[in-house]
């Protein structure tokens, strides 16, 4: 059974993408766990996707090419899992924020979070903070992922998190950031949940601020 | 209108090209590949527009420039906006039965993109990419170049143009998946960029072309070294070729982390690397490492520009002139354009911080 599993993992590892679809079938038919596929065999290689990318040893259409790898294996899986199976692994709304759109470093982490098995609602580019509010107060979501490419743009991510906080509703929803002037100081001093540098740390992320929630 | 006048404007063209061969003019150079019109505007004291070329041409004479930096291509350095030739034509073509033609989300390759497939491709409009207009600008600013100065031809925008034609993330999955469309619509873009390149070289009044077309994000190159290799590199070592077969200096710009690609850009022939990303990249350690076989614009960052007083950014100038300028290969530059978030009161301090420090020879 783990040979089923190791050849998912390198498939998706290396972007077969060509190939994932007749491998997931061939595990499935030979009763292969669903869950240790999708955890084991896919989560893990995009684990292994990302420690790589970090290294500088793959790069973003590399990445990308074994998330959309990734989500052909699990399209497979998906319609086999049971109601009370099918876990999501959480719900995270994507925006750039107001005055900012610039969308391609966000675009990327919706990629990379949609082949982590996230449901991503990407509400697009240069969000008002009004708007913003009324969705998440809507949708209800786990994260409230926030991205700004320029420095003149950064308080926006404040503004937003105040205004969670003025409405109730900032301790219902993890607040994750990112774009090229962010770090980790940044998002500590706003008051958001944690910043990713790239696409693949957004991932270990938003797992982690799943699993805290 | 600013007060800056501390000298007579002295362009000198020769200013720069003694700094790329290392050696020391009379003083460091200043160079930019664009400083936005609203600062321009400021500096001289009434509008500056993108076609008022007279007025650029003053602007850059009056705050101590060798050269004007021209735009040759469809596609500007800094924002996709309104007055991009690729706006225009993606308005008037792609566009032309759509009613809300203000809407920016509709036709700026910032928020959108046109080339998907293959069809998408072949329908493209390419031929206006490299319409005889586009060189316009060029041949008016011969009216009003003063003597010594010399104009630098921004282009070569390769790589930029065909992701932001097809979207980053189709362009990126497709660079893999699809390879070889990917690879034609690299073709495309850069014979349009090069036919328009050929008819500058008989230009005298042309003294560098200005590749500018970011390869790099903060934390490295947007696709692998190898990929930039096989598709992107060798175009632009056929635009250093020709550059140098008519006596034109090369200079190449990218935002980002770029110490993957650096002897790459080497290889390439580049003259000039600007801006050595200060939110990223080291300018000591890059001068170090690179300093005898290529020379160096920019670093002063446009956070500092923008948040910094007037003493830090004088304070940053020093620095740079201390430990870049001495035996040339070094001008000083934003570290990025100048935009006009930044504020202008520093930007004044720079330029007067290099005519306070950047005299040869330097002795900080």
């Amino acid at each position: 059974m783990s040979e089923h599993l190791d050849k998912i993992k390198e498939s998706i590892i290396s972007g077969k993408y060509k190939e994932i679809e007749t491998l997931v079938q061939a595990a499935i038919e030979d009763k292969a766990d669903l869950d240790q596929i999708i955890n084991d065999g896919m989560v893990a290689a995009m684990d292994v996707v990302g420690q790589k990318f970090a290294e500088s040893e793959i790069f973003i259409p590399e990445m990308l090419v074994s998330a959309v790898t990734m989500k052909k294996g699990l399209e497979i899986i998906k319609p086999l899992l049971k109601g009370d199976e099918i876990e999501s692994k959480g719900t995270i709304i994507m925006c750039t924020v107001k005055g900012d759109i610039h969308d391609i470093g966000k675009n990327l982490v919706i990629m990379m979070l949609q082949g982590a098995g996230f449901d991503v609602i990407d509400l697009g580019v240069d969000m008002s903070t009004e708007d913003l509010t009324r969705k998440v107060e809507e949708i209800k979501p786990d994260i409230l992922g926030l991205s700004a490419l320029l420095t003149t743009t950064m308080p926006e991510i404040k503004n937003v998190i105040e205004t969670l906080k003025d409405k109730g509703l900032r301790n219902s929803v993890k607040v994750m950031v990112g774009g090229a002037p962010l770090n980790a100081a940044f998002a500590e001093k706003v008051g958001a949940d944690g910043y990713g540098q790239d696409a693949a740390e957004a991932v270990v992320l938003a797992r982690r601020l799943v699993a805290a929630k | 209108m600013t007060d800056f006048n501390l000298r007579g404007p002295s362009p000198d063209w020769e200013r720069i090209r003694k700094t790329v061969r290392h050696e020391e003019p009379d003083r460091v150079p200043l160079l930019e590949a664009l400083v936005e019109y609203p600062v321009q505007s400021q500096f001289l004291g009434r509008e500056v527009t993108s076609d008022d070329i007279k007025s650029q041409v003053e602007f850059y004479y009056k705050a101590g420039y060798d050269a004007v930096p021209i735009t040759v291509s469809a596609m500007a350095f800094g924002k996709v906006d309104d007055a991009s030739p690729i706006s225009k034509v993606i308005r008037e073509k792609m566009l032309k039965d759509e009613t809300d033609k203000q809407d920016m989300t509709k036709w700026s390759l910032e928020y959108t993109s046109f080339i998907g497939d293959r069809q998408d491709f072949e329908n493209f409009p390419w031929e206006e990419l490299e319409k005889p207009e586009l060189l316009s600008q060029l041949y008016e600013v011969k009216d009003y170049l003063p003597e010594g100065m010399k104009v630098i031809a921004n282009s070569g925008k390769i790589f930029t143009l065909a992701w932001m034609l097809m979207g980053f993330n189709n362009f990126a999955t497709k660079l893999i998946m699809d390879e070889q469309f990917v690879s034609d619509v690299f073709d495309k873009v850069a014979h349009i960029q090069l036919n328009l390149l050929d008819k500058i070289f008989d230009i005298p009044y042309v003294g560098a072309v200005w590749i500018v077309d970011d390869l790099s994000f903060g934390t490295g190159p947007m696709i692998s070294p190898q990929a930039f290799r096989d598709h992107v590199f060798p175009w632009y070592k056929k635009i250093a070729n020709k550059c140098h077969e008519n006596d034109v200096l090369l200079f190449q710009h990218s935002d980002g982390d770029l110490s993957l690609l650096m002897e790459d850009i080497i290889d390439i022939g580049s003259d000039l690397l600007h801006p050595i990303d200060p939110t990223c990249m080291s300018m000591r350690e890059v001068k170090k490492k690179y300093g005898d076989r290529l020379a160096f614009a920019g670093n002063v960052a446009n956070e500092l520009l923008r948040s910094g007083t007037m003493e830090e950014v004088e304070e940053r100038v020093k620095e740079l002139m201390k430990n870049m300028a001495p035996g040339g290969g070094y001008c000083l530059a934003a570290g990025n354009s100048v935009t006009e978030w930044g504020k202008f009161e520093n930007y004044i301090a720079m330029l007067k911080a290099t005519e306070k420090y950047g005299k040869y020879p330097i002795r900080l």
